[in-house]
């Protein structure tokens, strides 16, 4: 007859966060990850950042290739921008490289979430190199 | 370490200084080794095969390759990867590159990376910083005009190649750039590679890359993704640190 070891209760409660610290990253992990492209809206996702400070929000988004007067950041609801610019040119899959799909892109669009409240009212957009930064107040902050 | 494999398909001759190009802030490392091997002609001459690694290969021309590759020419062999080598891979991949490098009897071993700024978008210049594995390369780095970082945290490839290279007593440079964190950063790759040519004389026109910037920005997005997802696991954010020093 096998003799079933007892367990310590120590191992006991080691085995409870370890299937806690699994099912975290169960939830965090993405079922299938999505492409940065849609070539069906000849769209691409660009690179974006979020930076809270005592007193604004700064949102930074990559936009190579994009002419400024199509620039276009525009608030969603209280808590969301939404950020789309048209590139100077029309990028293809070949000129990256990629045989094995097939469209153009001509425009970069996003969402993004701004974690505390702002106002969003007093957006101050600044252009440079490609590059967008938008500077948003906080509530009730100086 | 043992289950890192470098397998050679040429000779590298001895005496060569070997760079090292991994994905990172900015990806200063893993551009400025792209323009190295397209500007130099370099060919590769190994490649990294590992069970541990996860199971990518890059297709070139329709061929497959290995993900993280050497590169040879004109007495140079530069390792690159061209996807972020995972957190806890780094020290198993950094211990076979030095040790590959070292039975080859290289001479130096610099690594070119970045330095992430915050007011990077209001930077007209772009400064480079050296970190050095000895005292005489620090003097060395110093004497070219390079300024040292001094004190701080270092974390990623470049802190392993750094510290193997001084426990092997190998001379070895970090080049840092200053760049974006989480944006690709084209300006900061040719600012390392113009001071290759001040520490090591190697001559690399940049024009092409500084030309090109826009379209690697675009190309590179993905591939900086990625890297932010490393460089989260590996507690990049740790090089903004102050120390507390132990003396």
């Amino acid at each position: 007859m096998a003799i079933k070891k007892k367990r310590s209760f120590y191992d006991t409660i080691q085995e409870y966060f370890d299937d806690m610290d699994k099912e975290i990253d169960r939830w965090h992990e993405p079922m299938i990850e999505r492409p940065s492209w849609n070539h069906k809206t000849s769209t691409m996702e660009p690179l974006k950042d979020t930076r809270v400070t005592p007193t604004e929000v700064i949102v930074t988004v990559d936009l190579p290739l994009t002419k400024k007067t199509t620039l276009r950041v525009k608030p969603v609801d209280e808590n969301t921008l939404e950020i789309s610019a048209q590139m100077r040119r029309k990028v293809t899959f070949k000129e990256m490289g990629i045989t094995h799909h097939e469209g153009e892109f001509e425009k970069f669009q996003c969402r993004t979430s701004i974690p505390v409240p702002v106002q969003m009212k007093k957006i101050d957009i600044r252009f440079k190199k490609g590059m967008l930064e938008v500077h948003i107040p906080r509530k009730g902050k100086r | 370490m043992d289950d890192i494999r470098i397998v050679e398909k040429e000779s590298v001759a001895p005496g060569a200084t070997m760079l090292f190009g991994f994905p990172d802030v900015g990806l200063v490392g893993v551009i400025a080794a792209s323009h190295l091997v397209d500007e130099l002609k370099m060919s590769e001459v190994a490649y990294i095969d590992s069970q541990q690694l996860p199971p990518i290969i890059v297709l070139h021309e329709g061929l497959p390759h290995s993900t993280i590759r050497i590169f040879a020419g004109h007495n140079l062999v530069l390792a690159a990867a061209e996807t972020p080598i995972a957190a806890d891979m780094i020290y198993p991949v950094m211990d076979s590159l030095i040790e590959w490098g070292k039975n080859k009897k290289v001479k130096t071993m610099i690594s070119l990376s970045g330095l992430p700024v915050q007011e990077r978008q209001d930077m007209q210049e772009l400064k480079v910083f050296g970190a050095a594995s000895s005292a005489d390369m620090l003097q060395t780095v110093e004497s070219k005009g390079i300024e040292t970082l001094t004190e701080g945290y270092m974390v990623g490839p470049q802190a392993v190649m750094l510290l193997r290279c001084a426990q092997l007593d190998v001379p070895g440079i970090a080049l840092l750039a200053q760049c974006f964190l989480n944006y690709p950063d084209p300006e900061a790759a040719a600012e390392v590679l113009k001071t290759l040519d001040q520490i090591a004389g190697i001559k690399v026109d940049v024009a092409k890359l500084l030309e090109k910037g826009e379209e690697i920005r675009l190309k590179a997005r993905d591939v900086m993704r990625r890297t932010q997802e490393e460089m989260s696991k590996m507690k990049k954010g740790q090089e903004y640190d102050i120390p507390v020093y132990v003396t």
